[in-house]
């Protein structure tokens, strides 16, 4: 830079333009499309066929009773997802935070599952849980925990049981990471001093531990409760919202109708449903994050 | 906490191994299966350790092309999804190191704009980027398709690269956001006063510095771009242009499934995230931590 300067201000102008630009073609521009599309009627097939609806398509999809049918199933979906990761997330967490030569391996190895690709577990887990074929079965049979096969993927409970499965596997370590972290700073001489009053491990969990781990909890819930209820490719690389449409999430319905039956329309209306939904989590999310609180006082 | 006594190590090592072997199993069969010859695959019961190991799995998908071309079937009714594994390996890594580049670069640029000077709308920035973050890609991915579409881009690796970047541009900007906000200023104020430039500044000041923010948001948009597969399954029709995650799903297409073939494509799929966990494993739990706890 000899010869001329740029001043603070074209600086900060230059090194906002490419965000803006990509943000504005590429995010806002779509998300602004996606709720247009959700008043209209399209097909791509005829893209000069672009016929204002209203609010038919959300009549449409408050009508189907395959949008309650996936709705009711994304909160099973969802709730059973959150309830083991946390569970097994913070006992997990617990585990890899004793102090222990060669630890870090097995921090290294349960942390793993997170960064998989979701199609490479899809394809794992219709191999394991094959049902002629599957270790699954063969194991369970050998142990003689059940008598016979278990159709894993070709009945509804055992395909979302499947399907809840997969998901525990890939994000529990997301659970674990955020716990771990927190763990690692509270001190420990409050264990210490509980310790003298003899207060017995159980005792010290509920009374140290889970509160200094509340606020993390809280966060990690509501982030994978958001994150999970609007999950995609987990449920349909695993089942393709099978069998039948036992498996189908908001997600998983919004695709088949854009995909397979060309209504981008009824889509995008469904998409806007998600987004409501999600804002109202966020709302959530501000509020018991304090995140707002944080900003003001910087 | 601390285990004091031997039982209670050797306890804690039986519980910690039984729940990481459960845990790394499936990768662990994954493995076992993709270097299995064909019959071995099918017997049942199934055989734990491989009996005999062989490499043609991996062949088929290695060579799949050349060997298909050079056998002169290739006329009769295309060649088979596995021909063009090698395509899609290329595509992934394309798109992935090209989506990682921009990404990290735009954010980079506008976190420490944001952080150093005054706009009008600036503190609406970082809470537009949370719900941006939070945004499911099923909502973007049809209207963008269409964005595609006008801009005649749809079927181009192009088309993944932008697709991506908008997915991961709202985290990485929290991500560097949140790192320049908690780098002092001082420093830079002091050369500013010595004379230096603003860009010098940047340049050879505050760079060095981001490091482990940038890297971060590295790990973050190599991990989204390489996993994602609703983008590609959108954006892409051409067999040669699909992603790796896409084209191996092609692989259900057939009558029989091959099983070897499969297990082989994701074990191969897997290698690159292993060595870059390996590699990168502390900046990735810093970089969560930072993201996902914080906020």
């Amino acid at each position: 830079m000899r010869g001329f300067r740029l001043s603070d201000r074209q600086v900060g102008i230059l090194f906002m333009l490419p965000f803006l630009v990509t943000a504005g073609a590429f995010m806002v521009w779509p998300v602004a499309e996606a709720v247009r599309l959700a008043f209209y009627s399209y097909n791509p097939l005829r893209p000069d066929d672009l016929t204002w609806v209203g609010f038919e398509n959300f009549e449409r999809i408050f009508d189907d009773p395959l949008f309650w049918e996936s709705f009711s199933q994304a909160l099973v979906w969802t709730g059973w997802s959150i309830v083991l990761q946390t569970l097994l997330g913070v006992g997990l967490a617990m585990l890899l935070h004793v102090a222990l030569p060669g630890i870090a391996v097995f921090r290294g190895l349960l942390l793993f599952p997170y960064i998989v690709p979701t199609v490479v577990i899809a394809l794992n887990w219709r191999w394991i849980f094959n049902s002629e074929i599957g270790i699954v079965n063969h194991a369970l049979v050998s142990l003689g925990i059940v008598e016979q096969n278990i159709a894993w993927l070709s009945t509804p409970n055992m395909a979302m049981t499947s399907a809840v499965l997969l998901n525990v596997w890939k994000y529990t370590p997301f659970v674990i990471i955020c716990v771990l972290a927190r763990l690692q700073t509270i001190p420990t001489e409050l264990y210490d001093a509980a310790k003298v009053d003899g207060a017995r491990a159980w005792r010290r969990f509920i009374d140290i531990t889970l509160p200094m781990l509340k606020e993390v909890l809280v966060v990690v819930i509501v982030f994978r409760t958001i994150w999970t209820f609007n999950k995609f490719e987990e449920i349909y690389l695993l089942t393709r919202g099978g069998p039948g449409t036992s498996t189908f999430n908001l997600a998983v319905y919004a695709f088949e109708e854009g995909m397979a039956n060309l209504r981008l329309g009824v889509a995008a209306a469904t998409g806007v449903v998600m987004i409501v939904l999600l804002l109202a989590g966020t709302v959530v999310y501000v509020r018991v994050s304090g995140f707002g609180q944080e900003e003001k006082g910087s | 906490m601390s285990a004091k006594t031997l039982i209670g190590r050797v306890a804690l090592y039986a519980l910690l191994s039984a729940i990481t072997f459960l845990v790394c199993f499936p990768l662990v069969w994954a493995f076992f299966t993709s270097v299995k010859p064909k019959e071995e695959i099918f017997r049942w019961p199934p055989t734990l350790w491989p009996e005999s190991w062989t490499l043609e799995n991996y062949r088929a998908l290695l060579e799949g092309k050349q060997a298909y071309f050079q056998a002169g079937a290739a006329a009769a009714s295309g060649p088979p999804p596995s021909a063009f594994f090698l395509d899609w390996f290329l595509n992934s890594l394309i798109v992935t190191l090209g989506t990682t580049a921009i990404s990290t670069i735009v954010s980079t640029l506008a976190a420490y704009s944001l952080t150093r000077f005054r706009f009008p709308g600036q503190r609406a920035v970082p809470y537009l980027a949370l719900v941006g973050y939070m945004v499911p890609s099923i909502i973007f991915v049809f209207p963008m398709f269409l964005v595609m579409a006008d801009l005649r881009l749809t079927d181009t690796l192009f088309s993944l690269i932008l697709g991506y970047v908008c997915i991961t541009l709202p985290f990485c900007m929290w991500l560097m956001w949140a790192f320049f906000r908690g780098v002092p200023i001082e420093i830079e104020e002091a050369a500013l006063v010595d004379g230096a430039s603003r860009l010098r500044v940047f340049w050879e000041i505050v760079l060095p510095t981001a490091w482990p923010g940038i890297i971060a948001a590295a790990i973050f948009t190599l991990i989204v771009s390489w996993n994602d597969y609703l983008f590609g399954r959108v954006f892409m029709n051409s067999m040669e242009n699909l992603p790796l995650t896409v084209g191996v799903m092609h692989f259900f297409d057939g009558t029989h499934v091959d099983w070897g073939l499969m297990m082989a494509s994701s074990v191969l799929m897997t290698v690159p995230m292993a060595v870059l966990f390996m590699l990168l494993q502390k900046h990735l739990v810093a970089g969560f931590g930072a993201g996902a706890v914080k906020g």
